[in-house]
């Protein structure tokens, strides 16, 4: 069984090397592709010298985009499962193979790694949300779940595992603007077995979040009007076959 | 006053200077635009609109009568509402068919980088020049035995 694990990366030479190897120590069967999204640092060259694969996007294109290319280059190539996490170091690597565990185990389609989920709060604590991001993150949770009668508890996560009808879904239909909860929606309107896992994630390295409160404002209508029109999108044929 | 007065009156009728400078503008317009073409700097399938806008000022330059025909339709009694309403209701149109063609080119432009991207990591793999996960372990390994 082939498995890929791509990294979406924007400028982080300082952490992608580290994420690498750590998903070289705790996945070791897997090939490791960073989608660097238009760096203008050496993210690309650290993340070769860590003896990852690099695609290179010619410009910024967001994270959209960028997950869309590593799902794209899975179906290309033939890998049966794959999974990604964030190039920041929030995102133990142990973690992700548990995840990628529950797709080859044949349980789900895409499985998500959750840090709200009930066991995830048990699990540990080292992951704490800003007052702001908290007040997205339930909404977002209310109307997901109202939307796909399905419950969600960590609808942003980018640490996530797929199989091969996943991969055709995605890299054909993927919201550049706003790819992790569109998703969602669109993978169980079209009869995948999505399924969330508590995991354990980490505090935020270096860099602060783009999240202030006008904007986490302006983020949440936005991601409403997405959900809204989301419900009348027509089903696609991809993830069928 | 006179404003007042017109539109009591009923029908504001387009004065003859008014629908001379009117033509004059519409082919100078419909000019301009031919010139685009030639310089390669618009493209015919997006001009063909701004044809029709053009010949629509011609017309009605030429006809006054077209116009108060179709304020009545509208149920508008003065032309120069009627007039108003229509080039805005067409400039509506166009931004919004603009922003049709954008959406479609920004995908487009996605997924050419997408490939790109995809083309390039393939062609590392196929030149070998690319580490795969197992050599690199191997490298590491001796890296640190050594």
């Amino acid at each position: 069984m082939r498995i890929l694990v791509f990294i979406p990366a924007w400028n982080e030479e300082a952490a992608v090397g580290g994420v690498i190897a750590d998903v070289r120590r705790s996945i070791p069967g897997a090939d490791v592709l960073v989608v660097d999204d238009g760096s203008i640092d050496a993210t690309a060259e650290r993340a070769r010298e860590a003896g990852a694969l690099v695609a290179s996007l010619p410009f910024n294109q967001g994270l959209g985009a960028a997950l869309q290319t590593g799902y794209l280059y899975g179906l290309r190539n033939g890998y049966d499962v794959c999974a990604h996490l964030d190039a920041d170091g929030q995102h133990p690597a142990e973690e992700v193979a548990r995840l990628l565990a529950e797709v080859k185990a044949g349980r789900a389609d895409l499985v998500i790694g959750s840090r709200y989920h009930s066991g995830a709060v048990a699990a540990s604590g080292d992951y704490k949300a800003s007052f702001s991001r908290r007040i997205g993150i339930s909404v977002f949770r209310f109307f997901l779940t109202l939307a796909t009668r399905q419950r969600f508890t960590d609808t942003t996560s980018g640490m996530r595992a797929a199989n091969r009808r996943v991969m055709a879904l995605f890299s054909q239909h993927y919201s550049p603007d706003f790819a992790e909860i569109e998703s969602l929606q669109l993978a169980v309107r079209q009869g995948l077995r999505v399924e969330e896992l508590p995991v354990r994630m980490l505090e935020r390295v270096g860099g602060t979040s783009f999240l202030t409160p006008l904007r986490s404002a302006f983020f949440i209508f936005k991601g409403l009007v997405v959900l809204l029109v989301g419900q009348f999108r027509p089903r696609h044929a991809e993830a069928e076959q | 006053m006179s404003l007042v007065l017109a539109a009591e009156a009923g029908q504001v009728h387009l004065t003859s200077q008014t629908r001379i400078v009117a033509a004059i503008l519409a082919i100078f317009f419909m000019f301009m635009i031919l010139e685009l073409i030639r310089r390669d700097s618009l493209q015919e399938r997006y001009s063909v609109i701004w044809f029709v806008a053009g010949l629509g000022m011609l017309a009605g330059a030429a006809f006054p009568g077209l116009l108060e025909v179709v304020a009545d339709l509208m149920g508008v009694r003065n032309t120069n509402v009627a007039l108003f309403s229509l080039v805005l209701l067409l400039l509506l149109g166009l931004a919004l068919n603009f922003s049709v063609i954008m959406s479609r080119q920004a995908a487009e432009i996605t997924r050419l980088a997408q490939e790109r991207a995809i083309e390039q990591a393939a062609a590392e793999v196929r030149n070998g020049s690319a580490p795969s996960g197992e050599q690199a372990l191997q490298a590491e390994k001796q890296g640190l035995e050594g």
